[in-house]
């Protein structure tokens, strides 16, 4: 039994193993999506043959099956595909940024930010459409998470730690004052319903297009500082000597959670667990590199968004259930799981 | 002598005041003291004859506005359900001391304090049991059960509130207006399948509902409507099955009591799907207004919005 020669041009054979695995794996994940997506589609409370939705996709008429599938199923799977990357890379942003495996975007006080802002819009400023109060949303998630990025700057600059303190605090607060509004306010808390449960069905595209710019920028900004956020997982110290500039990646981090979470809770209400779950499962599959990790969540959450959908528009057939209710049945058991693993998936 | 000449009449006076009063403080105090029987959703209950002092929690509000009552103590209504009463409700109701913002979360201790000696209370049962020890401990309390039907309903509240005669003038005049629709519409009703949409909650998005309110057992029991009973609540579709109303001939469907689209509704009324029901497409559709106190005036604006509507349908060819 020889041994096998290892020369300087070639990597290990642990390093060419590893890269084999994140490219079948990748491979993998974009079948799921495909496939998932294909599914959505072609799955719904209403049943529709194949053929049919093929003619409402290609050769569209005045069918009530090609409505449904025109009216609904498209839009709400384009909603998906983008809200279900926005959420995951937000997650995975968040986590490397905290090094903290179980943060997600909520953590930043995104949620609270939004739900406060939109119950200001509805419950005191009367709006009552999405359209109307989804920028209220937008605004909200981005003037807290400033708010939270400014309490967590302390002289000797951003620490992960005092942004989540300061995160959780100022969620906790403005959860209390939207509770409160919507306790003096039936009327709020009636729409504040239907945002809060999470759902990707009945937002128009008319919402989604201007927010997708917003979405390309975050994923750009989050590319850019994945070799920085990979260096200062090693330590803030070991990061700056390596030439890191720390302050500038935080920064920039922070801008893309803000705006993908911010963007994605403001079309589709706040889902729970895609942020927190999806980079996780990526960092068992392809290690503790961003640049993979953050490739593998644009893939893996708006599979996972657009199956949690699917399920929910056939377990209650004829009716539905949102898609952030089915996230959080889903959600809870496999946290539970994460949580109790022996080895949890390092950042 | 002169003394007990004036002594005898003085006595005789004072003694028949005091008889009088005596009568009068009896009389009184057996009328306040005097009760009824009420068989209500709770159970039978003793409340006072001729209560004075009558708070109002949860869709009971509404209830006993209808029959012109004016609680002391009410729970907050929602916006368009307190624009749709009228002026003189609005009144009542605006006299009386706010308790909350809902009936379980009613300030007890408030409604104690302002003495009440009749309490209506209409909450779903699990919150009824939660707060009963505590309304009982305060006065006679009367649950309007969330599903009990809705005329034995006011006749309990009007019975309990001592309003039998405005009840009775109330159940006359609705009796008329129905019998003068289901007359004015007789091929219509005869001839027509109707279905009742609606999409009451935000919580369910892009959910409507299928002959799911009230006021659908009102036009199917009472007018005679040609109405599918799919039982307390209706049934609940996804927007993909909008084109299943294309097998009626009319869609009731809901707006507020100005006339305008629900804003909860208005999403459904916005698609392809709904714009292409030949229903709609002939313009037989008709928006009606279903007021939430479930009561003669009530039903009654019901009654007229709807023979608005049936008015206005075109002709079948």
């Amino acid at each position: 039994m020889g041994v096998t020669p290892v020369t300087d041009k070639e990597p290990p054979a642990p390093l060419i193993a590893l890269r084999r695995r994140r490219f079948a794996g990748l491979v993998a994940a974009l079948a799921a999506l495909t496939i998932v997506t294909v599914l959505s589609v072609m799955v719904g409370s209403q049943a529709i043959a194949p053929s049919v939705v093929w003619d409402a996709l290609f050769n569209p008429s005045d069918d009530f099956d090609h409505f449904a599938i025109s009216d609904f199923r498209l839009p709400r799977t384009i909603v998906g595909l983008a809200v279900g990357a926005a959420f995951g890379i937000s997650g995975a942003l968040i986590q490397a940024l905290t090094r903290n495996p179980l943060a997600d975007p909520g953590i930043l006080g995104v949620n609270a930010g939004a739900s406060f802002a939109v119950t200001v819009a509805v419950g005191l400023l009367g709006v009552s459409d999405i359209r109307g109060y989804m920028w209220f949303a937008f605004v909200g998630a981005l003037v807290v998470t400033i708010v939270v990025l400014a309490l967590g700057s302390t002289r000797r600059g951003q620490s992960p730690v005092v942004m989540v303190l300061a995160g959780v605090c100022v969620g906790a607060v403005l959860g209390g004052a939207t509770s409160a509004l919507t306790m003096t306010n039936p009327d709020a808390f009636d729409q504040m319903r239907a945002w809060g449960a999470g759902s990707i069905l009945g937002r128009p595209l008319e919402i989604v297009w201007p927010v997708l710019p917003l979405l390309g920028v975050a994923l750009v900004l989050a590319l850019i500082t994945s070799r920085s956020l990979n260096a200062m997982a090693l330590g803030d110290e070991l990061a700056a000597s390596q030439g890191v500039r720390l302050v500038r990646t935080r920064i920039l981090s922070v801008a893309a959670i803000t705006l993908l979470a911010g963007g994605a809770t403001a079309i589709a209400g706040p889902i729970g667990f895609v942020g927190l779950m999806v980079p996780h499962v990526a960092r068992w599959i392809v290690g503790p590199d961003q640049r993979w990790i953050f490739a593998y969540s644009v893939l893996l959450a708006p599979s996972l968004l657009l199956a949690s959908d699917v399920l929910g528009r056939v377990v209650m057939a004829p009716s539905e259930i949102p898609v952030g209710i089915v996230t959080a049945f889903v959600g809870a058991p496999v946290l539970i799981a994460l949580v109790r693993r022996r080895k949890a998936s390092g950042l | 002598m002169i003394i007990p000449s004036l002594r005898r009449p003085t006595a005789v006076l004072t003694a028949a005041l005091l008889g009088v009063s005596l009568v009068l403080s009896a009389a009184i105090g057996a009328s306040a003291q005097e009760t009824r029987t009420i068989d209500a959703d709770n159970g039978t209950i003793e409340a006072p004859a001729n209560p004075q002092r009558i708070a109002t929690l949860g869709r009971a509000n509404g209830s006993f506005l209808a029959l012109g009552g004016k609680p002391i103590a009410v729970t907050k209504l929602r916006q368009g359900d307190f624009d749709a009463l009228l002026e003189d409700q609005q009144a009542a109701y605006e006299a009386a001391t706010l308790l909350g913002t809902s009936a379980s979360e009613a300030d007890l201790e408030k409604l104690a304090s302002l003495k009440p000696d009749l309490i209506f209370i209409s909450v779903p049962n699990a919150d009824f049991e939660q707060m009963k020890e505590k309304l009982e401990a305060i006065a006679p309390t009367i649950l309007l059960g969330f599903h009990s039907d809705w005329k034995r309903r006011v006749e309990v509240v009007a019975e309990a509130s001592n309003k039998v005669d405005v009840l009775n003038k109330q159940k006359a005049d609705y009796d008329q207006q129905v019998a003068a629709i289901k007359t004015k519409y007789a091929e219509t009703i005869k001839n027509d399948t109707f279905v009742e949409v609606g999409s009451g909650e935000f919580s369910k998005v892009a959910v409507f509902h299928l002959n799911g309110s009230t006021c659908t057992e009102v036009v199917r029991a009472d007018v005679g409507l040609d109405i599918a009973d799919l039982g307390e609540g209706g049934q609940s579709r996804s927007y993909e099955q909008i084109g299943a109303l294309a097998d009626y001939d009319v869609i009731l469907y809901p707006v507020d009591h100005k006339g305008n689209v629900t804003e909860a509704f208005r999403p459904m009324t916005e698609s392809s799907a709904w714009q292409a029901l030949p229903a709609v497409k002939s313009g037989r559709t008709v928006g009606i207004y279903c007021p939430l106190d479930r009561s003669y005036p009530g039903n009654s604006r019901y009654m007229e919005s709807l023979d608005r509507g049936l008015a206005a349908l075109p002709k079948d060819e």
